[in-house]
């Protein structure tokens, strides 16, 4: 920042100077910095938790450490990963940078409930951190906390359930906040057919988040009540039912994973139309698809339960509705490869991002077929192919929709470009060590190898390494990938307002955005998202 | 029907090969059409877009309804097929499996206890299951099914061998620190010799008390060698000093009679230290007064039966799957066969060096125990250490195959 002459837009303007002015910010565009920063802390400290798991599993036996400690780390590279990650990484980050400003409004609807859900944020990754370092050690139950021996366990179950509290709370907030904000703050003429897919996607997000976040919230005090005072309502020997958190949780936990790939998916539909310069092919289509994954995938969650020992018949039932869930999603992957036809196609970082986000997020919805179906399902479930599957759609999906994300509004908010080539390199290296991790992993799945095993039998052995020898790959394009936006957003090039000749309302306000968004005058909109006549990219 | 095709795993690979055959055509058509797109419109062939259309109805409509009936009859083919896994044929032979942190015990119709799972070829078995603890399940790879083991409810399952062989019984349902050593096996032995393996037992061959630690399975946890576990070992416990945690105050004992019943009762309320506190408890319902007097007896070396008789080698190497492997007739298998062994000499790799040596004692010992480090040439290194086998067995072993 030594060169004061440049324009460095809400960076520097703030009615509070130094630290204060970011921490009791209520700026948008700060709060969604601040999260930024904290989101992608946490995903690398995850990976490099999965990294160590990977690296344990390259031989039978033990490698680099004991069971227990292998056990708490995949249940907090879990915890890491969904409630720390993927869940607020979208959403949290870039909906709140590009929302507000999308929609021609100069913030969200509740500035200072914005700011709270970013101390909710931090105060849920405090407590993790503390489960993991304090009392009994840190949790080995897994993610999903399943009883009874979540009530069990010695380790800090209490603390990270708390955690989990925490980070809920502060999903609920950003909800509210988005679905106020869109309904309230539209700028004149920006009609609901106007808004862009992102904004869709995030609407259909925030519904599930006030609705479904506060399931988990209680699932995981019953849990702590259990615990700590016996109340045996999951105790078979009191009367309880096992079963029954089973429901609870992932009748939070199943819609979660709309909550997780919904906002991804609204990122591939800004970007494909954008590097095609073409209308996004069947826009109500893709506006209605994202209302009905929302609604659809809030009925589907048994089918994370058909071994569990729950009846024929719910199996039938949850077997059908998941069957259903497919169809928006494939409308969508239809609608986005429609989209490129007789369009003027550019291969940019974000682009490239966006169209692996197809081949991975299709070959994540195929495999979930195979689970939905309650035959396949009895050899797969609870084995690594299950992994492989929600890594495909999380990690090749929303991952990769983030990864595009960063490569796509990162310049818009730094106000400076980073190096394609090397960008364009990093993104095969994650391409191919991706591939290579995940599809190993659904193959000695289907072998049979069950997860979150610690030890194999030998016949697993070769698919395992290859997976491990994956994640390196993986690692090192991903490592590259940071250090080249690292660099970018330090010293690239500066870039004008729209650098990649997008239409909608963030690329007609300077780089990075002024504290208000917009000048004196309220923006008035004329023209849907995708009209891409007479936009003309800046030079950089 | 074909008596070689497995019923359930059949049911669930039709399913299998069906959607993932149609998703890779899917696959294949979204990526090619992809690429195809990606190349043919380049902006540097195409500086602007040769069409403006904002989306097409027909369309829409068409992958809508199209993608919809295709998921259907996944859906039905899915459905229909898992009724063949929990429609039990008639006649099936009935089993009980009871789960714990980390083993089984299946016990079959007369009440004989074993920790792996024995069946006759071509009969079906139904599992009917429970968990005295927490979660776990019941997963056999080769015949595709799986259902979670509830405390407190019964689940069942059903499958039937149609090849003699030892089939992987995993846990799928995670449990804790043991959860991937919870391992056993279906021992699906041919109709006669299962006839023969169910006859009735000559009554107390082994010290009762031994025969509840293996039943219970105690041993998953505790070794009866002296090597550590998950728990401590059982090796010569009498009179050996215990450091305890009691209530968070630490405190030594010698072991005893009531120290043993007190362990295996209340295990929360002495902690063993250097050992987490996951023990289980064996209350009256589990554990009888008589079996838990056997246990401690057997424990403290004063069993009031004989002590084992000399074990059968020939029946070790057909428990343990060795014959699997090796044939005894000369004939070429997996792994070198056994006739003419003790007269042999083979050609071995060891760190990457060729030697010939004479068969005798200590390598047939390395042999079980260490298999990977001295490989036969020619053959695969996939052979599973046997360290689990007691000395007395593996020595029973050794001997009997010298004699090949």
């Amino acid at each position: 920042m030594s060169e004061s002459t440049t324009y460095t837009g809400f960076w520097q303007e703030s009615p509070r100077p130094g630290i204060l002015g970011w921490l009791l910010s209520t700026d948008h565009k700060r709060i969604g910095i601040m999260y930024l920063a904290c989101i992608v802390t946490m995903f690398i400290v995850g990976a490099c938790l999965g990294l160590a798991l990977r690296l344990e599993l390259i031989a039978p036996g033990r490698t680099i450490m004991d069971a227990q400690t292998y056990n708490a780390t995949f249940t907090v590279h879990g915890i890491i990963m969904i409630f720390l990650f993927i869940i607020p990484s979208v959403p949290a980050a870039f909906g709140n940078l590009v929302l507000p400003i999308q929609i021609g409004a100069r913030d969200v609807s509740f500035p200072k409930i914005n700011l709270l859900s970013w101390y909710c944020y931090v105060s849920g990754a405090i407590l993790a951190v503390f489960a993991i370092f304090s009392g009994g050690g840190a949790p080995d139950t897994g993610w999903t906390f399943y009883v009874p021996f979540s009530t069990q366990t010695t380790t800090n179950v209490n603390l990270a359930g708390l955690a989990a509290f925490m980070l809920g709370f502060s999903s609920i907030l950003t909800g509210i906040n988005f679905v106020t904000t869109i309904h309230r703050l539209r700028a004149e003429g920006m009609t609901w057919g106007r808004l862009p897919l992102f904004v869709w996607t995030l609407y259909a997000t925030a519904w599930i988040q006030v609705l479904a976040t506060p399931m988990i919230g209680i699932t995981l005090v019953l849990v702590i009540l259990e615990r700590t005072f016996g109340a045996g309502l999951f105790d078979a020997a009191r009367g309880g039912d096992p079963i029954l958190f089973q429901h609870l949780f992932w009748i939070y936990s199943h819609p979660a994973v709309y909550i997780m790939i919904l906002p991804g998916m609204g990122v591939i539909s800004e970007v494909i139309p954008t590097f095609a310069r073409k209308p996004l092919f069947g826009y109500w289509a893709m506006a209605l698809s994202s209302l009905a994954i929302a609604f659809a995938g809030s009925l589907v969650w048994a089918h994370h339960m058909y071994t569990s020992g729950m009846s024929d018949f719910a199996i039938l039932v949850f077997s059908f509705l998941t069957f259903i869930v497919a169809i928006p999603s494939a409308i969508k992957i239809f609608n986005w490869v429609s989209t490129l036809y007789k369009g003027s196609i550019q291969l940019a970082p974000p682009m490239l991002y966006a169209l692996s986000f197809i081949f991975n997020f299709a070959i994540g919805g195929l495999g979930g077929l195979a689970l939905g179906a309650a035959a396949a399902d009895i050899h797969l479930h609870d084995t690594t192919f299950v992994v492989g599957h929600f890594h495909y759609t999380m990690f090749g999906g929303l991952g990769f929709a983030f990864f595009a994300a960063l490569h796509y509004w990162l310049p818009k908010f730094t106000g400076r470009m980073y190096q394609h080539k090397p960008a364009v390199i990093a993104w095969a290296i994650v391409f191919v060590g991706f591939n290579i991790t995940y599809m190993a992993m659904q193959a000695v799945g289907i072998q049979g190898m069950p997860r979150r095993y610690y030890d194999y039998v030998p016949e697993f052995t070769t698919l395992n390494q290859v997976a491990t020898f994956g994640s390196w790959i993986l690692a090192a394009g991903l490592l590259m990938m940071f250090v080249n936006l690292w660099l970018g957003c330090r010293a690239g090039d500066p870039v004008g307002k729209n650098p990649w000749g997008a239409a909608t309302l963030e690329w007609e306000v300077p780089s990075p955005p002024p504290l208000e968004n917009f000048g004196e005058e309220d923006p008035v909109v004329t023209r849907g998202p995708y009209e891409f006549k007479g936009v003309v990219a800046d030079e950089y | 029907m074909n008596p070689n095709i497995n019923p359930t795993a059949q049911a669930v690979d039709n399913v299998l090969i069906y959607i993932f055959g149609f998703s890779l055509l899917l696959l294949l058509g979204i990526t090619v059409a992809t690429i195809y797109l990606v190349i043919k419109y380049r902006r540097s062939k195409y500086p602007e877009p040769t069409s403006e259309v904002h989306g097409s109805f027909w369309l829409e409509t068409l992958w809508t309804v199209l993608p919809t009936l295709i998921v259907l009859t996944m859906f039905w083919y899915g459905w229909t097929n898992y009724l063949g896994l929990r429609n039990v044929p008639e006649g099936a032979m009935e089993v009980k499996a009871t789960a714990r942190m980390w083993s089984w015990q299946f016990e079959y119709p007369d009440g004989r206890k074993t920790s792996k799972l024995f069946v006759p070829v071509g009969q079906p078995v139904k599992v009917t299951m429970t968990s005295v603890d927490v979660l776990h399940n019941f997963f056999i790879p080769a015949f595709r099914i799986k259902r979670d083991t509830v405390p407190g409810m019964e689940t069942y399952v059903w499958f039937q061998a149609t090849e003699p062989g030892s089939y992987d019984i995993f846990c799928a349902e995670y449990c804790g620190t043991g959860h991937s050593a919870m391992i056993t096996s279906v021992e699906a032995l041919p109709p006669e010799e299962y006839a023969t393996w169910a006859q009735p037992q000559p009554p107390s061959a082994e010290p009762r008390g031994l025969i509840v630690l293996q039943e219970q399975g105690c041993t998953g946890c505790h070794s009866l060698d002296g090597s550590d576990g998950i728990g401590p070992s059982l090796y010569q416990l009498s009179g050996q000093q215990r450091k305890l945690l009691v209530a968070g105050q630490s405190k030594e004992l010698s072991i005893d009679e009531d120290y043993l019943r007190r362990a295996i009762r209340e295990p929360e309320a002495e902690i063993v230290s250097g050992y987490d506190p996951i023990m289980p408890a064996y209350d009256s319902d589990t554990l009888s007064e008589e079996d838990l007097q056997a246990v401690i007896d057997y424990l403290l070396g004063k069993a009031t039966v004989p002590a084992a008789p000399k074990p059968d080698a020939s029946v070790l190497l057909q428990e343990n799957g060795c014959l699997g492997c090796h044939s005894q007739d000369g004939s070429e298998m997996v792994g070198p066969t056994f006739k003419g062994l003790g007269s042999r000499e083979v050609v071995i790799e060891r760190d990457g060096k060729e030697e010939r040596i004479k068969v005798d004692r200590d390598y047939l010992l390395r042999a079980l125990k260490q298999p990977k480090v001295d490989l036969v040439k020619g053959y695969p290194p996939i052979m599973p250490a046997a360290d689990y086998l007691s000395t007395e067995e593996l020595d029973a072993i050794v001997e009997h195959l010298l004699k090949q």
